[in-house]
């Protein structure tokens, strides 16, 4: 479990950092705080020759207010000064929440923002030693055409475990690509693919260098469920937003983390509750159509079955907490 | 003796002694120790549940620049672990992770390296790697000598079983299932061999205890004990998973007389979960015969153990059939177990040993038969409780017994009576008791040796081989000599944790430390006191019984303690001692060993009660208070007790709600701390302690046990409120969101099925 050898460039600005990547040398891999990366090195899932930290570059620091009254977020910002920045806090409470939901504080006071959305695909059959791995054979993400999560599945299934990626999505947050081609900006549900390999569209050359969040007067609602108070993975959240007030609302976005390869919208269960309103009988009609949105799921790290009751549950007190919410 | 207004440190809320140097990073442990030219060792492991192995080729390893020794079973086949188990893997593996080979080099990346380029060829057989598997019929033998994987068995019949039974009113069968679980120390396993010296070997390891590593080491290596050298400083741990010596520290022997070099082996990763032996898959079926008024005739425990791929712990097997005669008076007890053999990883306890793990279903069958019999549990444990003086079935006596008092404090602390089935839905309450001896006699002793000197400073040297592993067993030590000497615990300098210094003792397990070790530093101190004190009586024109000895001061009974010409400062008696025309240099020496052939003079008791709250959509579990009283003879430090209680509730609730290794064949999927699932301190429920004192005979000072008795009591306690919570018995822990949910759903859909 110690660190491999390899080289360690840490850039002073974008313009240095997307140079090195125009070679795209390959064996490059990009470090945020390294609280993914470092341990996925440790472990020898990762064996970059070159690690390229992006901390130290201005351009991916802070969180402005635009003109328009969206929010940019620095992709190097901490998470640590997320949760403390005083503008998120009186805007988005619950995306203070999400961010603060990520492991401990030791951990956020490393880990960044485009850490988080980038964190890497989680599976118990190959987050493990090599050694461990070794015993149990490759797999689709290690070299084989095998997965060991799902037998026959054509794709690797590893599990989107990061918890900001569900509140940012549900507030329609977009992000920003950058390489020595330019730039590109797409909606961060788009960022994601349903495979645990190659999990975001982030090509090679390209740095993730910050997250615009458009303004809203919405409600927004997460929640995560662990094992334990903190310091942990989930074993599933969810964030909804909706506008409108109590009962009432005429637009609801719902979106799952932690249970399948990519971030999951509910956009059915959030038109039942439009059509129905947000009383009990809008969350059973919700309820009902989970188990068709998540399709099959793994038994990673928690059973199949436990994770569509969770996504009910998780629904089911996120609709109540956000009816709740005072107008 | 003493009563306890005249004792003037023992009780006292006495902090660590070593507690600044621990929390300043000041303390050395085994890690932190380096040797010039240390060697960094690493073991190549099998990736098969069981295979032949075919050939290995080491060449490679061997060449790489840094690479000084390269092990296989080739350079050492007569070297045994244990009986019918050599150190390095010999033409067979029989599990994922089993020691096939190892090497030292220069840099722990080398040896990384090293291990890639050993190739090992293996054809892959059948395995067996679960419990289950193991014993079903027609089951492929995994071991020539085993028919029916069944390694070992032991039976015990204590009375007439079969007549009580017959003789019984009622008789209830439950079954439950206990998990592969794995004790995640702070400290991970790591030893360190400097064999350059071929008639010496020098080892510094965590461990409880160093004559077992001695005599293990010596007889592999074939030497005698006293040429092994156990260093053990500081023991960030152990909870029965450092009793005995395991295959890494052969290994750092071994590979440390090859390369002629110290040779440091730390677990790596999920090694740790390998080298660690911890609970294997366990299942119980328990069967109980009671009167019809409840009064328990006979109690039956039959118990099956997934021993692993080799039965290294059969003391785990046998020490149920005791501890089911501790609790209640009954006509009779029977004990069926057996050890099975799996192609996993050898298996031993986790902390609670067996008694914690066997208590989480052994008290909601009794929770169980109380509720058919219309019975308050509370109270069916306490008409079936022992008493002092009881003598058990098994020949245990019981000199001191507060079991009953526990019973009655808990019920009333927790407001049981106004909670117990009138709790609102998912609310639960639970109640469980246990019993702990206070170490134990199974060979031929149960010595603990202690010795101390006093320099003419005043300053006493403890000098002590009971291992300090976070327990604060070396501040009781010192408390109890300074009580005995008259000085202050912070006069006493404590030399610990070297098998070539300290003088015999067994070590801390079985609970046997503060009982036994305490009464041999006991006798040590009133060796010195009473050689002080015959040197300095006549300068008092005193016989030496009528010297006082407390607070620093020597002084003649009957008078003030600092009266002039009748008394001294324990400075200036020993420094009259010292400097007299004796030149007397005061050194204590004492020991203890239980009278008794076999068993434990003393047993500590408690009583828990523990109130949960289950969230039935999510099936997650909070434990809002356990109310915790335990019979442990005197608290001789207070603070230390109720470290110990917190540290248990905590380790107790751990094991039942969240600890499981989840497998996959022979693998462990979760072998780290992130997914090894513990809870953090934010679970830690509020825990009310009540300590009752009985002051036991035996006893130093009256103490008895408290390090292994109050979790096995917490897991009673924790898993029947959880049962309680959501209407029936769990049968398997850890009582998990997922299992929870299972239950709760299927109990919905039940009474939605049969109506209101």
């Amino acid at each position: 479990m110690l660190l491999p050898e390899h080289d360690f460039i840490k850039p002073r600005s974008l313009a240095e950092g997307l140079a090195v990547l125009r070679d795209a040398p390959p064996g490059v891999r990009l470090l945020g705080g390294g609280t993914d990366v470092v341990f996925n090195m440790r472990c020898r899932l990762m064996t970059p020759d070159t690690v390229l930290s992006l901390r130290d570059i201005p351009e991916l620091q802070g969180v402005d207010v635009l003109p328009d009254g969206s929010l940019r977020l620095g992709a190097a910002t901490r998470l640590t000064d997320l949760v403390a920045d005083p503008v998120l806090r009186e805007r988005y409470p619950a995306l203070v929440k999400a961010f603060r939901a990520v492991a401990s504080r030791h951990v956020r006071n490393m880990a960044t923002l485009g850490g988080n959305l980038c964190l890497d695909t989680r599976c118990w059959f190959t987050n493990q030693t090599k050694e461990w791995r070794d015993a149990k054979g490759p797999c689709l993400k290690t070299g084989k055409d095998v997965c060991h999560a799902i037998q026959g599945s054509p794709i690797c299934v590893a599990l989107n475990n990061a918890d900001s990626p569900p509140a940012l999505i549900a507030v329609d947050a977009t992000v920003t690509l950058a390489s020595h081609r330019g730039e590109r900006t797409l909606p961060l549900r788009d960022f994601y693919r349903e495979d645990g390999i190659r999990h975001t569209v982030l090509e090679p050359d390209e740095v993730l260098t910050e997250v615009t969040i458009p303004p809203t007067r919405d409600r927004l609602v997460f929640l995560k469920e662990t094992a334990r108070q903190g310091m942990d993975f989930s074993y599933g959240t969810i964030a909804i937003r909706a506008d409108g007030n109590g009962a009432r609302a005429t637009r609801l976005h719902i979106v799952l983390g932690s249970l399948t390869t990519a971030p999951r919208d509910l956009s059915t269960a959030g038109e039942r509750l439009v059509a129905l309103g947000l009383g009990d009988d809008g969350i059973d009609a919700a309820c009902a159509t989970i188990r068709d949105a998540l399709g099959p799921l793994t038994n990673l790290y928690s059973p199949a079955a436990y994770k569509r009751e969770l996504a009910r549950t998780l629904l089911r007190k996120a609709i109540v907490e956000l009816r709740e919410m005072p107008a | 003796m003493s009563s306890p207004d005249d004792l003037s440190v023992i009780g006292r809320r006495q902090p660590r002694l070593d507690g600044f140097d621990k929390v300043s990073g000041r303390s050395v442990f085994t890690d932190d120790i380096v040797l010039p030219g240390m060697l960094h060792g690493r073991i190549l492991r099998s990736p098969h549940s069981r295979a032949r192995i075919v050939s290995i080729d080491t060449s490679r390893a061997l060449a790489l620049p840094g690479v000084k020794a390269v092990v296989t079973n080739a350079d050492a086949p007569d070297l045994l672990f244990s009986d019918q188990q050599p150190l390095l893997a010999q033409g067979f593996v029989h599990y994922v992770g089993e020691e096939v080979a190892a090497v030292a080099a220069t840099d722990p990346l080398v040896a990384e390296a090293a291990l890639d380029l050993i190739h090992v060829e293996y054809e892959v057989l059948p395995a067996i790697t679960s419990l289950r598997k193991a014993m079903q019929p027609g089951a492929p033998r995994l071991h020539e000598w085993a028919p029916g994987n069944v390694a070992l068995t032991h039976e015990k019949d204590f009375g007439d079983p079969d007549a009580a039974f017959a003789a019984s009113d009622l008789v209830i069968t439950d079954e439950f299932r206990s998990p592969v679980q794995h004790n995640t120390l702070a400290e991970l396993h790591v030893a360190l061999a400097d064999f350059t010296n071929p008639a010496k070997l020098h080892m510094w390891t965590p461990t409880q205890g160093a004559p077992m590593y001695q005599m293990a080491l010596a007889r592999a290596f074939g030497l005698e004990t006293s040429q092994v050298r156990i260093v053990y400083g500081n023991v960030g741990g152990a909870f029965t998973g450092r009793g005995r010596a395991k295959p890494h520290h052969f290994i750092a022997a071994l590979l440390s007389r090859h390369a002629a070099k110290p040779v440091k082996i730390k677990a790596t990763g999920d090694e740790e979960f390998i080298m660690f032996r911890g609970s294997g898959e366990t299942q119980y079926r328990f069967r109980t015969g009671v009167t019809r008024d409840g009064r328990i005739r006979a109690l039956e425990a039959d118990v099956s153990f997934d021993a692993g791929a080799h039965a290294e712990w059969a003391m785990i097997l046998w020490l149920p059939a005791p501890y089911l005669n501790w609790l209640y008076k009954v006509d009779a007890v029977r004990y069926r177990g057996r050890f099975i053999y799996t192609n996993t990883v050898p298996k031993g306890s986790h902390h609670g040993g067996i008694f914690g793990r066997l208590s989480a279903g052994w008290m909601q069958h009794l929770n169980h038969v109380a509720e058919e019999l219309g019975m308050d549990p509370a109270e069916f444990h306490r008409k079936n409780a022992i008493e002092a003086g009881h003598h058990a079935l098994d020949g245990s006596d019981f000199a001191s017994c507060g079991l009953k008092e526990c019973i009655d404090k808990v019920v009333e602390r927790s407001g049981w009576k106004d909670k117990y089935g009138k709790l609102p839905p998912y609310r639960g309450i639970g109640i469980g008791i246990g019993a702990q001896a206070s170490g134990g006699k199974n060979a031929a002793n149960d010595t603990s040796a202690a010795m101390l000197r006093v320099a003419d400073d005043g300053i006493v040297t403890l000098y002590t081989g009971i291992p300090d592993m976070g327990q604060g067993s070396h501040t009781v030590m010192g408390m109890i000599a300074a009580e005995v000497l008259g000085v202050e615990p912070e006069d006493i300098r404590i030399v610990g944790g070297d098998s070539d210094i300290t003088p015999f003792d067994w070590g801390a397990f079985s609970q046997r430390g503060t009982f036994t070790t305490g009464n041999a530093v006991k006798a040590a101190a009133q060796d010195a006191r009473g050689q002080l004190a015959d040197t300095i009586a006549p300068l008092l024109g005193v016989a030496p019984a009528d010297l006082e000895f407390a607070h620093r001061r020597v002084w003649v009974r009957g008078e003030a303690p600092d009266a002039p010409s009748r008394s001294f400062s324990f400075r200036e008696a020993i420094g009259k001692a010292f400097n007299g025309v004796e030149g007397r240099s005061v050194m204590g020496r004492g020991f203890f060993n239980s009278p008794r052939p076999s068993g434990s003079l003393a047993y500590s008791f408690g009583a828990q009660v523990a109130e949960v709250e289950v969230d039935p959509e999510s099936g997650a579990v909070k434990v809002l208070k356990v109310t915790a009283a335990h019979d442990i003879g005197r608290a001789l430090n207070p603070l230390a007790v109720e470290g110990q209680l917190d540290g248990q509730v905590f380790s107790g609730m751990s094991q039942v709600l969240y600890e499981e290794c989840r497998m996959d064949g022979g693998q462990i999927l979760n072998p780290s701390r992130l997914e090894y699932k513990l809870p953090r301190t934010y679970e830690l429920p509020e825990v009310e302690y009540i300590l009752v004192e009985t002051i036991d005979p035996y006893g130093p000072f009256g103490a008895k046990e408290v390090g292994e008795g109050p979790i096995v009591v917490t897991m009673a306690a924790v898993a029947n409120a959880v049962a309680n919570a959501v209407g029936e018995m769990l049968p398997q822990i850890p009582m998990t969101p997922w299992r929870l949910l299972r239950v709760i759903r299927y109990r919905k859909k039940r009474a939605a099925v049969s109506g209101p």
